[in-house]
């Protein structure tokens, strides 16, 4: 390979993600606010659909998906780019669940007139659909599904549905063939819709199907397809994921960095004591850490080196304990007024604490890792 | 072969010249050493490195040198590390040669870069005291003018292989009315002045190899100042340049990883959920620790130069091989705390010596506390 073209690939693509990062930049400033994100707590839809259509003008919801289909068929660096821009806004708009995960099972799934119906709607910011993948006990493994396709009719019950109010929903069921993802529009008979509360004051949402019709028209992959396409949406969501919690520790920390230089007790900053500036050093590492695996994971999945599985468990367990730990210690820096609900730092907490649950914690990822790196038997 | 132009091959031919050149031709009783190895044991290697023009792959090739570029520098570091390689009593090699030739006069250079190069002079670096660990600049051995030479009485210590050294580089002071870090001057000595007196210290690991140096009005030519009178600390510190990644190198850690998990293997500790869960703990410290010191070295392989933030890779590279030890110790069980080599299955382990050789990792090179107050003052801009 020619070292030229490379540097001109990288700064060709270095341009691009100026161009991302500076519109996500303005986006912030124009769009949304802290106060934005305090009113929207515990309301629902939770999210903003005139927010999420300027998203779409954007072309952010539209990154990963093909420019057949309407949107603009970029890499997962630019995605990952935008979105660790726009988490550190904590805007709630569900971008990566429905613009990554469920644009991912589309994408990969096996019904093109489907494809071709939702994607550019998708895109446009006109549809929002959620995957709803995990039955009431959760986990990390999108095949453990006791939900059921029997004589055309869904039967089971889903949970930590994201975004909860979505314009339909990617139901994993088990079909005759084997595990298939069925497209259920809102409002269909025989769908239940309920929610429970997010830290962060989101909701997540738990779906009934107590006999919801389908036909082989609303099947988005087929048996032959859908575990490996919901493997593949999902470790890309979870390296998003990745991304969106450095986002939050980037800025959690900032905001922290700048208490410590600015708050006085004992007639100096409190960021000359050294016992705390080795905490902020200790969150610093952390962070750079999570940089450094992240950078690592995109360049290498790119290239698509067939291990998105192992890099996915290595971002996101780096990623959520890192963004825990700056959210936690945090609070401990900011001393009294981190606990109070009118200081920012605790929304980046709880930011962090729903991302860090959401797909997999940290520990789930060190054992899904674990069984990865076990099974192909190191050397 | 010792004229080849090395930096002439490509990146991926060079890379496996030197790594054949390290697995068929270093002994193999003394591959991956639990020790530090005295130059005794090593020299015969030394003098094959030079016979093949390897000995100074930073120095540039008028001097003896390979001349390698910093990304060629780099991947000899690595192919040495990943061959178990060990380093002998280089530091005349590694610091005081691009020192000397950054900073030396023509007669220092020609005095002192030949021998040093063929292995007859060996060096050793006089600049922790006593009473000056962390905050070296406070150190206070004293260098007077008398003449044409210099008479420097003090001590030094933590001086590793000064009874091998046939030479020393020193930090002394030779301006106490000057500021802490501007009254220093760089110079060297011969260790057989009369005057000098070297004291081993065993270390935890039941080696010998650092010492103690006393200085008694040890007498030194003049000429054998390097640079500027009161200039020798901004020139030491100059030079820390790629010590300051290699010093953040994964290897050491990955190495130990390999040692634990045939530990783990042997006593079916994969089973143990619990312990399970530290150890895929720092089998990912291990893997981010390689993407951070990757970012580094790309760096450097550019022929950038590396920030204060650098500090990070010495800190995580030390403390995730500090805890790898720790874990070793622990999934010996009671063999965690038996001397030397261990049978486990059908490997034979020692846990004890990674263990003592971890300690002093995050104490030299500037111990992390303050490599954290480096970050705390020059990345994260925090009062002082």
């Amino acid at each position: 390979m020619a070292a030229a073209s490379l540097a001109e690939l990288a700064e060709g693509a270095e341009d691009t993600h100026r161009m991302l990062r500076d519109a996500a930049v303005n986006f912030a400033a124009r769009e949304t606010s802290i106060a934005r994100v305090r009113a929207l707590r515990g309301t629902g839809p939770g999210y903003d659909r005139a927010v999420w259509r300027s998203l779409a003008d954007l072309g952010w919801t539209g990154i990963l998906i093909p420019e057949l289909h309407g949107g603009l068929g970029l890499g997962l660096g630019e995605m990952a780019t935008v979105l660790e821009e726009f988490a550190k806004t904590l805007s709630p708009e569900p971008l990566n669940a429905v613009a990554v995960l469920a644009a991912g099972v589309l994408v990969q799934g096996d019904n093109d007139a489907l494809r071709a119906e939702l994607l550019p709607g998708l895109a446009l910011g006109r549809v929002l659909p959620a995957l709803a993948g995990q039955d009431p006990h959760g986990g990390i493994e999108p095949l453990e599904i006791a939900t059921r396709v029997e004589a055309g009719m869904l039967r089971g019950e889903k949970r930590f549905v994201v975004p909860a109010e979505a314009d339909g929903y990617l139901v994993t069921a088990q079909d005759a063939d084997g595990p298939a993802v069925y497209w259920v529009e809102q409002g269909a008979a025989g769908l239940q819709r309920s929610f429970e509360l997010r830290a962060d004051g989101s909701r997540s949402g738990r779906l009934v199907l107590d006999g919801v019709k389908v036909s082989d028209a609303q099947r988005v992959a087929s048996p032959a397809v859908a575990g490996a396409a919901l493997q593949r949406a999902i470790d890309i969501a979870t390296v998003m994921a990745g991304a969106e919690l450095l986002g939050v520790m980037r800025r959690a920390l900032d905001l922290t960095l700048e208490y410590m230089r600015t708050r006085v007790q004992f007639g100096k900053p409190i960021g000359s004591y050294q016992a705390l500036q080795h905490r902020a050093v200790d969150l610093f590492i952390d962070k750079e850490l999570a940089v450094s695996v992240l950078a690592d994971a995109l360049l290498h999945l790119d290239g698509d080196d067939g291990q998105l599985a192992l890099w996915a468990s290595r971002v996101k367990s780096r990623c959520s304990d890192a963004g825990l730990r700056i959210g936690r210690e945090s609070i401990q820096i900011h001393g009294g007024i981190g606990y109070a609900d009118e200081c920012d730092i605790g929304l980046y907490l709880k930011r962090a604490m729903v991302l860090s649950a959401w797909l997999g914690n940290g520990a789930m990822h060190r054992r899904r890792y674990a069984a990865l790196t076990a099974a192909r038997a190191p050397a | 072969m010792a004229d080849m132009d090395w930096d002439a091959l490509d990146d991926e031919t060079f890379r496996r010249a030197v790594a054949d050149f390290f697995r068929t031709e270093y002994p193999e009783e003394i591959r991956f050493p639990a020790h530090f190895l005295r130059w005794a044991q090593c020299q015969d290697w030394y003098r094959k490195l030079y016979a093949k023009g390897l000995a100074a792959p930073a120095w540039p090739r008028e001097w003896g040198g390979m001349g390698l570029s910093p990304g060629k520098l780099l991947a000899f570091i690595e192919e040495q590390e990943k061959h178990g390689v060990a380093r002998t009593p280089d530091i005349g090699i590694t610091l005081l040669g691009p020192l000397l030739i950054r900073f030396g006069t023509e007669q220092q250079k020609r005095e002192f870069l030949p021998p040093t190069l063929r292995g007859e002079y060996i060096w050793c670096q006089g600049y922790s005291e006593p009473n000056a660990g962390s905050d070296l600049a406070s150190l206070r051995t004293e260098a007077v003018l008398d003449g044409d030479e210099y008479v420097i009485t003090g001590s030094k210590i933590w001086t590793s292989f000064a009874m091998d050294a046939t030479h020393m580089f020193v930090l002394v002071r030779t301006d106490k009315q000057a500021k802490k870090q501007e009254g220093i001057s760089f110079m060297l000595v011969d260790m057989k002045s009369p005057g000098i007196t070297v004291r081993p210290i065993r270390n935890l690991n039941g080696s010998e190899h650092f010492a103690e140096v006393f200085l008694d009005q040890v007498r030194t030519p003049a000429r054998w100042l390097v640079g500027q009178p009161n200039q020798g600390w901004t020139m030491a510190k100059a030079l820390l340049g790629f010590e300051r990644i290699s010093i953040g190198s994964p290897k050491l850690s990955q190495t130990g990883l390999q040692r634990l998990e045939r530990i783990v293997q042997a006593r079916g500790l994969s089973a143990d959920a619990a312990f399970m869960d530290r150890f895929t703990q720092l089998k990912l410290n291990v893997a981010d620790l390689t993407s951070v010191y990757g970012r580094f070295a790309e760096i450097v392989k550019r022929g950038g130069t590396l920030g204060p933030d650098v500090s990070l890779l010495k800190i995580f590279a030390s403390e995730t091989f500090q805890r790898i030890t720790e874990l070793t110790l622990e999934a010996g069980g009671d063999a965690g705390a038996i001397e030397g080599e261990v049978a486990f299955g059908d490997a034979a382990i020692d846990i004890l010596s990674p263990f003592y050789n971890a300690r002093p990792a995050t104490i030299y090179g500037g111990s992390n506390e303050i490599q954290r107050n480096i970050i705390a003052k020059s990345v994260l801009n925090l009062p002082g």
